[in-house]
């Protein structure tokens, strides 16, 4: 618990960074350290599938190149942020902070089995005749098809 | 290990919520599109912290759902740098306020 507060704790630290800071090659560098923070997360309950998935898809890939584009067209951009939007971010905060208040309050009744480590093994999603291969499939081709838009859309850009 | 318990999951949605506030003061605050999808991706994290829980009930289509989040996520950001390397080859910079088509005034 004292280890799970302390990721958060530098998870939240990591974000605010990308927010103050005014470089963007720096924001970047601190939006890949939050997205890998968040992959230990993960990797702390067990689920070192994720862990791998999120360090080398999303950080291994999106991540880096962004760090890349931030570091190519490195500016000090201006800010620009309207007060008013605070008041939904407080609305939801309360709602969230009274959800979790009353929760607590009135005990469980979500179906999360309190204080129970999560079971989830790789073998067991992957099993044969499992109908998760079938969506594992369909997002491959989605994928593919996304990949080839963008190679169309860059190649029309050129033509 | 740490379990799964009330206040493992409160802490894990308040910081899931926390960075998703940073990520949308990020993008409301951004002027170029560079900062744009570092607020996007910022914003893709929280959503990640906020599966976690989900672990705990059914882990399987919890498994099934990240993995569906992590790649759809990863192609919208691949179609947005090809979108700003696109807008730079057109109109020279990369700043929000070029961007013509899209978006609502408030």
């Amino acid at each position: 618990m004292i280890l799970l507060g302390a990721f958060a704790g530098v998870l939240v630290l990591s974000a605010l960074g990308v927010l103050l800071s005014k470089d963007n090659f720096y924001s970047a560098l601190f939006m890949t350290l939050t997205l890998v923070m968040v992959a230990t997360v993960y990797a702390l309950f067990d689920l070192q599938p994720l862990f791998v998935l999120i360090v080398f898809v999303f950080v291994g890939v999106i991540g880096i190149v962004t760090v890349a584009l931030a570091a190519t067209y490195r500016a000090m951009p201006e800010r620009q942020f309207a007060w008013i939007w605070c008041i939904p971010v407080l609305i939801t905060a309360v709602m969230l902070g009274f959800s979790i208040f009353t929760h607590a309050l009135h005990g469980t009744g979500t179906g999360i089995s309190i204080s129970s480590p999560i079971g989830f093994t790789l073998q067991g999603f992957l099993k044969p005749g499992s109908e998760y291969q079938l969506l594992f499939l369909f997002l491959t081709s989605l994928v593919i098809l996304l990949f080839l838009s963008v190679i169309k859309i860059y190649r029309g850009e050129e033509s | 290990m740490p379990a799964i318990n009330l206040m493992s999951i409160s802490l894990l949605y308040a910081t899931s919520f926390a960075i998703l506030l940073l990520g949308f003061l990020t993008a409301l605050s951004s002027k170029d599109l560079i900062r744009l999808l570092i607020a996007l991706e910022l914003m893709f994290g929280a959503v990640f912290m906020s599966l976690i829980p989900l672990f705990a009930v059914a882990a399987n289509p919890a498994f099934a759902a990240s993995i569906i989040v992590i790649f759809t996520s990863a192609g919208e950001l691949l179609v947005l740098i090809a979108a700003i390397v696109i807008q730079d080859r057109r109109v020279k910079n990369i700043l929000v306020r070029d961007i013509t088509a899209g978006g609502d005034k408030l």
